[in-house]
């Protein structure tokens, strides 16, 4: 055991000492977090608009034209979502700032703006985004004076609204008929004067893209809906706040740090796997063979090195994202991922240095295959943000389940059931990387024997 | 103390060692003399047991490596490679190798310091392998190989491209060790080398062992004659004889002084007669 700890210890001392592979394993992997950190923070420069996820559970027209109005609005960017499941998590993992639902029955409750009730939305927010809330219901006001003054130039839709109205009032027992017949003198007057606004607009507009610009300027200008209505607000918004999860991403970090461990275990892989070709080269295997020690501890002391430098690298890597404030939400389950994904990419490495006969091959093989499996487990771009085919992709890459480990440690909270599939893929790379990577070195004319 | 028996090794259709037997005594330098390609790097490495015979045995007082992984710690090996970690300094190489060898605290920082001081590199200890000039780090490699006290010490082409003082402080350290009791094993293509260090050598070339014995064995049965030279009115003259000494009384007596010498045979001329190529000529090993 001492000469594993011997050569594990003088494997992290050259590590350190050589100056290139200490920034790629240590430095680089930090910048890389603080960088996509920072940029996914929004700290990447101009302020963007406010991403909202859009659920239309109607699908009448005028949900419809609500919903593309909304992608439409300045200052909106509207990503629209199948289900309110996928809508709330897109709000969950951060990557929209709430949710608008446009609820079944919207198409109806347009037409009930004069008989009380008016339009119903619902929306989901993170209440950790409640500044961007408010904002986002005054724009729904704002789109709901919008699609009010629509009717006013359009008659069918008028008179679809009076319709309904003087159904409702009909229906009403709490009116006089005295009540009902100034209620209906007065949807007749509206329905007059809807018919006069149309036949002016039809004249003066060529068509309907010019007269949707009309409408844009009308909205701009009662854009305040407590200005234009004098408290009265056409669109009833239910807020729910959501139950969010306590470990999801807190801040940005929290995604951008598990994108340093990618290339942080990188660094690793490459340093000792290069590293123990270069023994080979070198003749210092020659004296290690020759010392009263074993072949397995030789390969373990090299191999001890690695997983040590992995855990290392996460361990500050997630010292300095605590001090981003980010949060680790599960702190048993991000040693186990962390100790995962530490023995995962050992045996990665002792693969590397296995199958590679020379450092050229070493550093071919890990640029040219790591890099891209790097980049396709997580490196750069967040597993969640892949589309679905990528993420199916990505699961040949060992990066991806270190990823996913890491993320569940610190947000992803999915519990020691969901650590299951990439603990075990992460352990099952190791002892089989090790093995492949040791029998490939025993066998290898090019150790001379040695292992 | 070392034994040799039938030791051959094949990498593929080739072989680079055929059936070599041979005895070292305790104490004993040994040189493996040939050029290279001759296989005496292969054979080193089949001796401290890194490279697998393909027939043959090898035994260290009997014993084999493989049987007794402890002789290991009696057996220190210089390969021809620079073998140090060149951003480790120099005491550190030596701790970490001694400290394989199972050296701990005083003892293995006395070692170190022993094995720095025998290589003349003490007052450059804590300065890195790589600021080191050839010759510095040759010795250091010297000093890995002595740094745990071996009484067998292989060193494949020690002196291999340093400078003539780097050489001679290797020699002096080899014949130092020597005088201890150490038995070596010392391979070189400098012939001037093995005959001022080696107590016997063996003459290799392409696997095969074609000579062995001490250096005046090697003379008298593989180096053919010696020459007389001298000078005459007619100008230089050259006498091939057996018996130098003979021919010079018989010269003297004549009354020749001018320009005499003997130009005896040297192993060069033992590998040029039992070869038929000069020492130099071999490939790449």
């Amino acid at each position: 055991m001492n000469a594993v700890i011997r050569i594990a210890m003088k494997d992290l001392r050259l590590l350190v000492r050589d100056k290139a592979d200490a920034f790629f394993t240590f430095v680089f992997p930090l910048l890389i977090a603080l960088f996509f950190g920072y940029v996914f923070g929004g700290g990447g420069g101009e302020k963007s608009a406010m991403p909202v996820a859009v659920v239309n559970e109607d699908g009448g027209a005028s949900s419809k034209w609500f919903v593309e109005q909304l992608s439409k609005a300045g200052g909106i960017e509207a990503k629209p979502a199948e289900t309110r499941e996928a809508g709330e998590r897109l709000v969950r993992r951060g990557e929209a700032a709430a949710c608008v639902i446009v609820p079944q029955g919207f198409e109806d409750s347009t037409k009930k703006v004069f008989s009380g009730g008016g339009m119903r939305l619902e929306a989901i927010v993170d209440p950790k985004r409640s500044a961007e809330a408010g904002l986002l219901e005054g724009r729904l006001n704002e789109l709901g004076f919008r699609l009010l003054s629509r009717a006013f130039t359009d008659s069918s839709m008028m008179n679809s609204f009076l319709d309904s109205a003087r159904q409702d009032v009909a229906k009403s027992a709490g009116l006089s008929p005295l009540q009902k017949g100034v209620f209906g003198t007065f949807f007749d007057s509206v329905s007059s004067l809807t018919k006069e606004v149309t036949s002016r607009s039809t004249v003066g507009d060529t068509n309907d893209g010019e007269t949707r610009g009309g409408e844009s300027k009308e909205g701009a200008a009662g854009g305040s809906a407590g200005d234009t209505g004098g408290g009265f607000r056409p669109v009833t918004v239910t807020m729910h706040e959501l139950q969010m999860n306590p470990h999801s991403p807190n801040n940005s970090f929290a995604v951008s740090f598990p994108q340093g461990v990618v290339w942080g275990l990188m660094g690793c892989v490459m340093a000792f796997g290069v590293s123990l070709v270069q023994e080979r080269r070198r003749g210092t295997l020659l004296r290690l063979c020759v010392a009263p020690i074993t072949k397995d501890q030789i390969l373990l002391g090299k191999a001890a090195a690695c997983f040590a430098s992995c855990v290392i690298v996460q361990v500050i890597l997630l010292v300095v994202a605590r001090l981003m404030g980010v949060k680790i939400g599960h702190p048993a389950i991000m040693a186990a991922a962390v100790l995962a994904s530490s023995v995962g990419f050992t045996g990665v490495m002792m693969l590397l240095a296995g199958l590679s006969k020379s450092e050229g091959a070493a550093q071919g093989f890990g640029r040219a295959l790591l890099l891209v499996l790097a980049l396709i487990g997580g490196g750069s771009i967040p597993l969640f943000f892949m589309p679905k085919l990528m993420q199916q992709i990505s699961s040949v890459s060992p990066f991806k389940w270190a990823t996913i480990a890491i993320e569940n440690g610190l947000w992803r909270a999915d519990g020691w059931d969901a650590m299951l599939l990439p603990g075990g893929v992460l352990l099952s790379i190791g002892v089989i990387g090790f093995w492949v990577g040791r029998s490939a070195m025993v066998r290898s004319r090019h150790s001379y024997d040695y292992l | 103390m070392i034994r040799l028996e039938g030791l051959t090794k094949k990498f593929g259709e080739r072989e680079a060692v055929r059936s070599l037997s041979l005895e070292i005594a305790r104490g004993e330098v040994f040189g493996l003399l040939g050029p290279n390609g001759a296989g005496k790097t292969t054979t080193i490495l089949m001796v401290i047991g890194t490279l697998v015979p393909t027939s043959g045995d090898v035994h260290i007082d009997g014993k084999s490596l493989g049987d007794d992984p402890s002789l290991r710690r009696r057996v220190g090996v210089a390969p021809q490679a620079l073998a140090l970690y060149e951003d480790l300094t120099a005491r550190e190489n030596l701790a970490f190798f001694g400290g394989l060898y199972g050296l701990r605290g005083r003892e293995l920082n006395a070692a170190v310091d022993g094995a720095l001081e025998m290589v003349g590199l003490r007052d450059r200890a804590g300065d890195r392998a790589k600021t080191f000039s050839g010759g510095m780090q040759r010795r250091l490699n010297l000093a890995a190989a002595l740094v745990h006290g071996p009484d067998v010490l292989l060193l494949d082409e020690p002196t291999a491209g340093v400078d003539p003082q780097s050489r001679n402080s290797i020699i002096e350290l080899v014949r130092s060790l020597k005088g201890r009791g150490t038995t070596i094993v010392y391979t070189t293509h400098y012939m001037e080398e093995a005959q001022k260090l080696c107590d016997r050598v063996g003459v290799m070339d392409r696997g095969s062992m074609l000579a062995m014995g001490t250096i005046d064995e090697l003379l008298r049965d593989h180096g053919g004659d010696s020459v007389v030279v001298y000078h005459d009115a007619e100008g230089e003259r050259k006498v091939v004889t057996r018996d130098p000494a003979a021919e010079v009384a018989r010269l003297i007596e004549r009354g020749v002084r001018s320009g005499l010498r003997i130009d005896r045979p040297d192993l060069e001329s033992v590998f040029l007669n039992l070869t038929g190529r000069a020492l130099r000529d071999g490939g790449a090993e």
